[in-house]
């Protein structure tokens, strides 16, 4: 049978499928009562600068609708900000205002909107529309992260981030997200951004994967997207693995951003991390996932330190015959 | 982990097998029908009493009747008479009616009809007989030809079994001048009986006559004569003239002894006629008429001992988990996303309701009508839930105009929609409606279709007539699907729709 084959070829790529997922890992590794310190990005972002991971500032919440009516003052100070929903999944709801234009606001694709328009948009994310199951949420109102010049080459509007896959605090698997024109400036996989496989040793881009098809050069911009460094790499990774430190969630993914000024930040955490990350590492999560269970076992369940873990990981993890872009191409 | 695979799987398999276990017992124990088509044969057995009355004398007819529940389930029973007085008793095994008259005239007719079928037959316990018998006192020539007959009897049988097979065999050799000289001029069956009876008796062997009547379509029949001798553990049946072993199971005992069928007093030239038909019967039909007898029948503690409006609504309700593991199927295995978890089975019970073609139509046009009407108040910038209250408020006002067109034009009873349905499909609206704010368009209209193909599909599952019988009739059923749900719990594999989406990484190795 066709399907058997195909089966087979994945399971000796040791690719990991949902059922598997759900079963085996979120079910196995992450309690249910973790599960609102990473939904709630405000919880989130509380709990991360209390343990002095760097976030994105939050310059202010609304939780009422009475509440709307304190965005002017909230915002008054900058010219640019974040609104998204605190429960929201997958991108949902969040605007991008880039500058303000006398009374008005320009979002990140060049838009102009109204006050009125701003304070619809966050009276709907208060009722919840964007949270799942359709609970009362809360707005927030933060730091826009502006993207380095290196990532600005390879995505196209919007902002990418770098998703890190956390096991038992040991990154396995990690990729950069772009965003395209199709998903307009959102770096959501299933809204059309791209993925593009990282190497855990070094945070060089490999090949891509843009809506489950693999890709070499990005569809807006045609710029090659591998053989790119990712800067503070490093950074990046300690990040990753204290959010297992700071949540207790086994098996989490962490979504950073690179700020130009700033270097790396936590974005969001998710409990639930998709799997097509696996196509943009051309590479199965099992497979990575194993190794790591393997040496818990060998170490009793003993847990060690986070610098510990990422060497580990990179040493582990590392793709043979990465070779980064010469440095002139860099910018 | 290890552990708690473990204790899965052996909740899986005791529900399995306590599911099939009941089916098992229902089926071979009770013999409950498999489908609610399956037949049964039913003998319909007509005896007719003719003879003529003296004048002025009392008239009693006696007659032997077969014993109830012997292999047969009886299913009615009926004695038809004019001015007899009717009665019946029983006595060391057989049952005989006695018709009684003060007086009666000319020719008369007494009729006893029994009904009866194999199904649902008590399995009774054995009566044990007498192993061992007094030999009779016999004199002169027939002792001699009797002993001659007994020595190479016993000397070709090993066992009581073969030596009454033995003593048959020999006593039909009718050109054997000791078994002529036994038998006299009279061949008949009976007396072939009596002579092997009166043998066996030498070697303190018991045995009894049983007359038999054969379950075939005829007009007229006579008992069949069969003898039988108990071994210690059951009977063991022989055909006296031929010497067959075991009786054939289409044979109903009417009644055992040496004693006629039937005595008239008060009559003469009385003759009786054996009429027997074979009816055809349903077999669930019949375990309900027994049931109105109180004959025991596979419906004692089953659903269909419920009251008719509760038995109704379980045909509905049980089917639920077999919707439920379609679903389950179709997520797990096949990777379907379907609008909230268990939508489409609700939406197939609508489907009940307002018949699948129309309702399909229904859930399409509704649905969309909802969604452009949400649309357009999301232009004029109400919040959600003002805006959800005046789409569904609108689907009721559309609704209702529906039923009121189609009731104008005269095609009333499709359209008629319950509250069910329309409760359903309100909640199918605001999730789409969910799924369109969250994840767009293109993304609602893909997960609405795969719904509503997986509520049709369960639908029509939820609705096949031999499938809601048997999960009716057996639901041990419910026990089988509990276990595959439970296994499916622990089920690791890829669903079909990853296949597809991972297929480039398989791809890619080729190159």
């Amino acid at each position: 049978m066709l399907w058997s084959k195909t089966r087979k070829a994945l399971r000796a790529r040791g690719v990991m499928g949902i059922n598997q997922r759900n079963g085996d890992y979120i079910l196995r590794y992450n309690k249910r009562s973790l599960y609102p310190l990473v939904d709630d990005k405000l919880k989130t972002k509380k709990m991360a600068i209390e343990a002095g991971i760097r976030v994105p500032e939050l310059y202010g919440s609304i939780r009422t609708e009475q509440g709307i009516s304190t965005l002017r003052k909230v915002v008054d100070t900058h010219r640019d900000f974040v609104i998204k929903p605190a429960q929201g999944a997958g991108g949902d709801g969040i605007m991008v205002i880039a500058d303000r234009f006398e009374h008005y606001f320009r979002s990140a694709s060049g838009r102009i909107i109204t006050q009125d328009e701003l304070e619809h948009h966050i009276s709907g994310i208060l009722s919840g529309i964007y949270s799942l199951g359709g609970h009362r949420d809360e707005a927030l109102i933060e730091y826009r992260v502006r993207s380095t010049e290196l990532f600005n080459r390879i995505s196209y509007e919007g902002v990418p981030d770098i998703r890190i896959i956390v096991l038992k605090g040991y990154p396995v698997a990690a990729m950069l997200r772009l965003p395209t024109r199709q998903s307009q400036g959102k770096a959501n996989l299933h809204q059309g951004a791209i993925g593009v496989g990282l190497d855990l040793s070094t945070g060089v881009t490999l090949g891509g994967t843009w809506h489950n098809q693999r890709i070499e050069r990005h569809p807006d911009t045609a710029n090659a997207v591998a053989g790119l460094t990712v800067p503070d790499w490093e950074d990046c990774l300690a990040l990753a693995a204290r959010c297992y430190d700071l949540t207790g969630l086994g098996y989490l993914g962490v979504d950073l951003v690179m700020d130009r000024d700033h270097g790396p930040m936590m974005l969001e955490l998710n409990a639930r991390p998709g799997l097509n990350i696996q196509i943009a590492m051309d590479d199965g999560l099992l497979r990575r996932c194993s190794i790591v269970e393997k040496r818990l076992e060998a170490l009793k369940g003993e847990d060690r330190p986070a610098a510990e873990r990422v060497e580990f990981s990179k040493q582990q993890f590392a793709v043979a015959g990465v070779v980064p872009v010469a440095a002139e191409q860099q910018p | 982990m290890g552990s708690v695979k473990f204790q899965a799987r052996l909740l899986a398999l005791v529900l399995l097998l306590l599911g099939v276990g009941s089916i098992l017992y229902q089926v071979v124990v009770q013999h409950v029908p498999l489908s609610q088509d399956e037949k049964d044969p039913v003998w319909v057995i007509d005896a007719q009493v003719g003879f003529s009355a003296k004048p002025n004398k009392p008239v009693k007819v006696r007659m032997f009747v077969p014993p109830l529940g012997s292999g047969f389930t009886t299913l009615n029973e009926s004695f038809i008479s004019n001015n007899y007085g009717v009665n019946v008793n029983e006595e060391k095994g057989n049952r005989q009616v006695t018709w009684s008259s003060r007086r009666a005239e000319g020719r008369q007719f007494l009729y006893y009809r029994l009904m009866l079928t194999h199904r649902y037959a008590p399995t009774r316990e054995v009566e044990p007989g007498p192993q061992f018998r007094q030999a009779p006192n016999l004199e002169g020539p027939e002792r001699l030809a009797a002993e001659a007959l007994l020595e190479p009897i016993r000397q070709h049988s090993a066992d009581v079994e073969t030596f009454i097979s033995e003593t048959i065999k020999r006593v039909n050799e009718l050109e054997n001048d000791n078994a002529q000289l036994l038998l006299g001029s009279d061949v008949s069956a009976l007396n072939r009986a009596r002579v092997v009876d009166l043998l066996l008796g030498l070697s303190h062997i018991p045995v009894e006559p049983v007359h038999t009547l054969r379950l075939m379509e005829s007009q007229e029949q006579e008992p069949e004569l069969w003898l039988r001798s108990y071994n210690g553990r059951e009977w063991l049946y022989y055909n006296p003239v031929n010497g067959q072993q075991g009786l054939p199971d289409d044979r109903l005992v009417w009644w055992r002894g040496w004693e006629p069928l039937m005595k008239v007093d008060g009559g003469k030239s009385a003759d009786m006629v054996f009429s027997v038909h074979r009816n055809e019967m349903s077999a669930l039909q019949l375990a309900q008429t027994l049931r109105l007898k109180d004959a025991s029948s596979f419906i004692d503690f089953s659903l269909y001992e419920l009251p008719l409006p509760a038995q109704q609504l379980y045909r509905t309700l049980i089917m639920i988990p077999i919707g439920v593991i379609l679903v389950l199927l179709m997520r797990s295995l096949v990777g379907m996303e379907t609008l909230g978890t268990f939508t489409p089975v609700l939406i197939a019970l609508a489907f009940r309701e307002t018949q699948v073609i129309y309702g399909v139509m229904l859930f399409i046009f509704i649905t969309a009508l909802g969604l452009s009407l949400r649309s357009y108040l999301e232009h004029l910038k109400l919040q959600l839930l003002p805006r959800l209250s005046v789409v569904l408020t609108f689907v009721v006002i559309v609704m209702a105009l529906m039923s009121l067109l189609g009731y104008k034009l005269g095609i009333g009873s499709g359209l008629s929609v319950g509250l069910f349905p329309m409760v359903v499909l309100t909640m199918v609206i605001e999730r789409t409606s969910i799924v369109w704010e969250e994840r767009g368009g293109s993304q609602s209209l893909k997960v609405g279709l795969s719904t509503l193909f997986v509520a049709v599909l369960s639908h029509l599952l939820m609705v096949w007539q031999p499938l809601t019988y048997f999960v009716f009739t057996f639901p041990g059923v419910l026990l089988c699907v509990a276990s595959f749900m439970v296994m499916m719990g622990h089920y690791r594999g890829y669903r079909l729709t990853e296949l597809v989406r991972f297929r480039a990484m398989v791809d890619g190795d080729k190159h």
